[in-house]
């Protein structure tokens, strides 16, 4: 602490290329991938500034606006004068389409990053994240297969569900996870959060100096695991069985003998039969939605401590990790001092506690929405939540409403900018 | 009687005692008996009956004759994984068995057929589907009056004793097949414990039928010597005994049993909101309770048997002591099964939490047997505020503060013509328990029969409840609405009305009479999630009619007593937070259309879905 205070005092001020004295400031910027999320922030660091890029992915594009397009403007607005772009660090929240799609353009090979971010789930070699992973993406693939199977005509209530198995595609994914696992310039050091060694989940790190890091999450408790765990229901088991037949029919339990047909004056009304045939079950629906929650939960929840300045990333958190962190009093503390708050899962509501808006956030702090509204989802981003931000006298934008955002952010086609005083 | 021999009363059956994983291991295989009735092949009995339809295979298989003489000689068929037969006997034998338990804690003869009106379809029986479906679940399903258990391959690894990728069999597995039995005989008791109005309601669900399952393990005498010998007395120690689902808790690749009666140290009250996790709260709870009474009971002979010194010898203990400590055990265990029973009549109608269960526990044990010569009560009030489970609004936890409000000087007496109409009831119930009506041949006469009326106020309610009864209880209810937590300005259903005969360890008789009525407000709905807020009390009166207890949920609009109303308030508020956790907590919630979110909270009533590993 006392090392960060001589930091700051020595940096309290500088002055901007005409010599005037400037208030230092956190510049974040969010890009208009469409339906995904993409944040860049700029944090002053003598007469310069040190770069996060928050995860780089969309499901779908904005208007006019295709991922490559987003990505070659990152990288457009990380070029230093030499002509080099560099970030610092850059985090992947989790592993889903709509977070990390961005990443497996070819362009970010010549990015030179020191760092790179990302949850412990993403642990090469640690046997519970291997576990988790091959269990989330082994039934991310036979749910695929099983759409696929019913060809080419889905109706309404797939549509609904197959982005979201799509975006849980670990396959699809590959090029861009490669590059977050081993590509990029400067041979950047992989963290996986929260890192399990030393148990500390704050650390301090030379790429960001003056700089805190809290991981609020994802941790390795039970309740947290679960989350990142499709239920082991039945559906779950049939698509399990690398059998992705939705007509699947296991082998018989017990042998010929013991076996009667169906009487034709059968003791079972026939809306029964059909009821205790459909038992084992669950809607497809569901299945998708556990499987985009599992990975959801593997989300990292961070909050940035800047010279007394909190900024709070929770990425696509759910409950499992809110809950925990709603649970610490340390936590508690720190979220009670937030002044950025990047709204989870694109507003949707289960990612944000109401008690959290309602009584834990400070007046008047900005929060930032990558969202489009999708016919499909239409309750993504959830009205009420908005509401209850603004309610808080926060100042809040959309990505997907550039035209109408408030004064304390400035917009240009596709990106949103605020800037939080240091 | 027939050729002059009398027909025996019970019907021995063999089943697994906890699961064909401990199949090859001593005393796995249980014999247990269950009451003697005529059974056509299925089995098929006076109100359960097993009907082998696999909805996967599309098909039927054979259904085993337990009146069969070569089945009879041997005391049924022995346990066979291969054999279907064997299954539909174990799960006859076991939900037999569990059905038994609460009849006799109950003192009366439960019911368990239904009618699903909108289908038109009327089931005489609980039905169970042996092998219903594929998938690693079993649940009861209120619609279909009917427990599915499903079949499923175990997964690749860490299957533990199990074999990979075999076929295991949720109604091979005692606790399962006991699980879900309770959950349909509190359901009976208790429907509208289906709708969860707050985080314990389904919580309790769960965990009262893991505490069935589980205390019934102790009436397997052979495993609990065995268990005894082994654990040197310690009932605590990780063996079959407290576990519950074993080979399902493996085959599902969880490393473990599926739960047991100890305390997850991970768990606590506050912060637990999975149905399950929570129910495991209240088990741990009702163990410790057990288990501290068990101690204090064996002190004796544990001294007795040590010269005083209270540490045992190295080596095996004698035969002679750990019989006699088994037999304490089990005695405990049942006295806490029939305790947890027993609670049953002293719930409110809707709204239930843990707290509740303990003052209905608490109350109908003094009932009983005001002295608690075991020290069970104590022993489980302690259990539970260890445990951080505290009744809303009582003082203190002392034994009178958590007994139930007593009514007795401001509730007036139930009315003349009811007490003559009684009389009838009394003797339909007492006739219940007469021999005859235990000889299979005996057919109650159709005017003893209680007889079961649908009232449509509002929506379809079924009680066993002669009419004219029924109208004198609606009458009563409407005129003391205020002193009840009632709205007089709201329809009042009668929900329930029974009599309870109890014998105190000291012989003596105890005649009760309960009563429930309810009240409901639909519109509320689109604020709740698609659920109605409830209220509703249930009485318990002596048999000359004068009200000892009120068990209120009162309404909002409560007349009378602001106390009331505003307890109504505040349970509104808490069914309403509850929706919001509910919706954190729904991975569905943000990819629901209107009317599936308008809907939400009447999906999570459905066990099939709760059930999920």
């Amino acid at each position: 602490m006392a090392i960060k205070r001589e930091k700051r005092t020595t940096r309290a001020r500088h002055t901007d290329a005409h010599g005037r004295e400037t208030d230092r400031k956190v510049i974040i910027r969010m890009y208009n991938v469409g339906f995904g999320d993409a944040f860049l922030l700029q944090i002053p660091d003598g007469g310069g500034y040190r770069r996060i890029l928050f995860d780089c992915g969309s499901i779908e594009a904005a208007q006019g606006m295709k991922i490559k397009e987003v990505v070659d403007r990152i990288i457009r607005d990380v070029t230093d004068a030499d002509g080099s772009a560099r970030i610092d660090v850059v985090v992947a929240t989790h592993r889903h389409k709509d977070h990390v799609s961005g990443f497996g353009d070819p362009s970010w090979d010549d990015v030179i990053v020191q760092e790179v971010w990302m949850p412990w789930t993403e642990h090469p070699t640690d046997a519970e994240a291997r576990r988790i992973r091959d269990t989330q993406s082994r039934l991310a693939l036979n749910l695929q297969a099983a759409l696929s199977l019913r060809g080419p005509a889905l109706g309404e209530r797939e549509q609904r569900y197959q982005d979201l198995v799509s975006n849980s595609l670990m396959l699809s994914n590959d090029r861009a996870m490669r590059t977050l696992h081993s590509g990029f310039s400067g041979a950047p050091r992989r963290r996986f959060l929260p890192a399990d060694e030393d148990g500390k989940r704050s650390f301090e790190t030379d790429a960001l100096p003056g700089l805190k890091v809290h991981i609020l999450g994802p941790s390795r408790s039970p309740e947290v695991i679960r989350d990142m765990d499709p239920p082991k229901g039945k559906s779950f088991l049939r698509f399990h069985e690398g059998s992705p037949t939705v007509t699947f029919i296991p082998q018989p339990p017990f042998s010929n003998d013991f076996r009667l047909p169906v009487p034709s004056s059968a003791t079972l009304r026939p809306d029964d039969m059909d009821k205790i045939g459909g038992a084992g079950l669950f809607s497809d629906l569901a299945v998708a939605v556990a499987l985009d929650k599992a990975v959801n939960g593997t989300s990292l929840m961070i909050i940035l401590e800047i010279a007394g300045i909190y900024l709070l990333f929770p990425g696509d958190a759910q409950w499992g990790t809110w809950n925990e962190a709603l649970g610490d009093p340390e936590w508690r503390e720190l979220l009670g001092r937030i002044s950025f708050y990047k709204i989870g899962h694109h507003g949707s509501h289960n990612a944000t506690p109401r008690d959290f808006v309602e009584k834990m956030i400070p007046d008047g702090i900005s929060a930032m929405a990558s969202t489009l509204t999708r016919q499909i989802w239409p309750d993504i981003p959830r009205a009420q939540l908005l509401a209850g931000l603004v309610a808080r006298k926060a100042n809040v934008a959309r990505s997907d409403q550039e035209s109408s955002v408030g004064k304390t952010f400035t917009a240009e086609e596709g990106v949103i900018e605020t800037h939080i005083p240091l | 009687m027939e050729n002059g021999i009398a027909q025996p009363a019970r019907r021995p059956l063999k089943i697994f005692a906890s699961d064909p994983l401990q199949g090859r291991t001593v005393g796995n295989r249980a014999r247990i008996d269950v009451l003697n009735e005529s059974l056509s092949p299925g089995p098929v009995g006076a109100r359960v009956e097993v009907i082998d339809f696999d909805g996967v295979q599309k098909c039927f298989y054979l259904p085993v004759m337990l009146d069969d003489p070569p089945i009879l000689m041997q005391g049924g068929l022995e346990p066979s994984e291969s054999d279907p037969r064997f299954h539909q006997q174990m799960v006859y034998a076991v939900a037999m068995k569990t059905l038994e338990n609460f009849d006799r804690a109950l003192g009366r003869v439960l019911r368990l057929g239904s009618r699903d009106r909108p289908r038109q379809a009327t089931y005489p029986r609980l039905r169970l589907f042996p092998h219903a479906f594929y998938g690693a679940n079993a649940f009861y399903d209120p619609k279909l009056n009917a427990i599915l258990f499903g079949y499923f391959k175990a997964e690749a690894e860490d299957v533990g004793a199990n074999l990979p990728g075999q076929t295991v069999f949720t109604c091979l597995s005692h606790d399962v097949i006991a699980h879900e039995m309770t959950h349909a005989i509190v359901d009976r008791l208790r429907p509208l414990f289906l709708e969860p109005t707050n985080g314990d309601v389904l919580a309790f669900h769960e965990g009262f039928a893991d505490i069935i399952a589980l205390f019934q393990h102790f009436s397997f005498q052979d495993i609990v010597r065995e268990q005894i010998q082994r654990t040197r007395l310690d009932l605590r120690a990780p063996t079959s005994l407290i576990q519950l689902a074993q080979q399902f808790g493996y085959a599902t690749g969880s490393g473990r049993a599926l739960r047991s009666a100890l305390d997850d140290p991970t768990l606590k009250l506050q912060g637990t909101f999975e149905p399950h996790d929570r129910g495991s709260i209240l088990v741990a709870a009702v163990f410790d309770g057990f288990f501290k009474t068990y101690q204090r009971r064996i002190g004796d002979l544990v001294r007795i048997a040590t010269g005083g010194t209270g540490t045992l010898p190295a080596g095996d203990l004698h035969p002679d002591l750990v019989n006699r400590i088994a037999t304490e055990a089990s005695r405990t265990a049942q006295r806490v099964l029939d305790m947890c029973i027993r609670a049953f009549d002293y719930m409110p109608p809707v709204d239930v939490t843990f707290g509740d269960f303990l003052r209905a526990m608490v109350t109908a044990d003094y009932e009983l047997n005001a002295e608690d010569d075991l020290n069970l009560r104590g022993a489980m009030i302690e259990a539970f505020r260890f445990r951080g489970i505290y009744p809303d609004g009582v003082r203190s936890l002392a034994e009178e503060s958590l007994l139930w409000e007593n009514v007795e000087k401001t509730l007036p007496p139930l009315s003349k013509d009811v007490l003559t109409l009684l009389q009838g009831v009394f003797f339909g119930a007492l006739r219940s328990f007469d021999i005859g009506w235990q000889d299979p041949t005996y057919e109650t006469s159709p005017e003893l029969k209680q007889q079961s009326v649908s009232f449509d106020e509002g929506e379809e309610i079924e009680i066993d409840v002669n009419e004219d009864l029924a109208e004198h209880l609606h009458a009563y209810a409407t005129a003391n609405a205020g002193a009840l937590g009632l709205d007089s300005d709201a329809k009042i259903q009668v929900r329930g009305f029974h009599t309870v005969f109890r014998v105190a360890p000291n012989g003596r008789l105890l005649v009760e009479l309960v009563t429930q009525f309810t009240q409901v407000d639909h519109t509320v709905k689109d604020e709740l999630g698609g659920l109605p807020f409830r209220g509703g009390c249930t009485l318990v009166a002596s048999s000359n009619g004068v009200f000892r207890y009120l068990i209120s949920k009162p309404m909002r609009k409560a007349s009378g007593d602001l106390a009331r109303s505003t307890a109504g308030d505040s349970r509104f508020s808490r069914q309403k937070d509850y929706l919001h956790l509910c919706d954190m907590r729904n991975a569905l919630f943000p990819y629901f259309t209107s009317d599936e979110a308008g809907t939400r909270m009447l999906e999570l009533m459905n066990f099939a879905n709760l059930h999920e590993g």
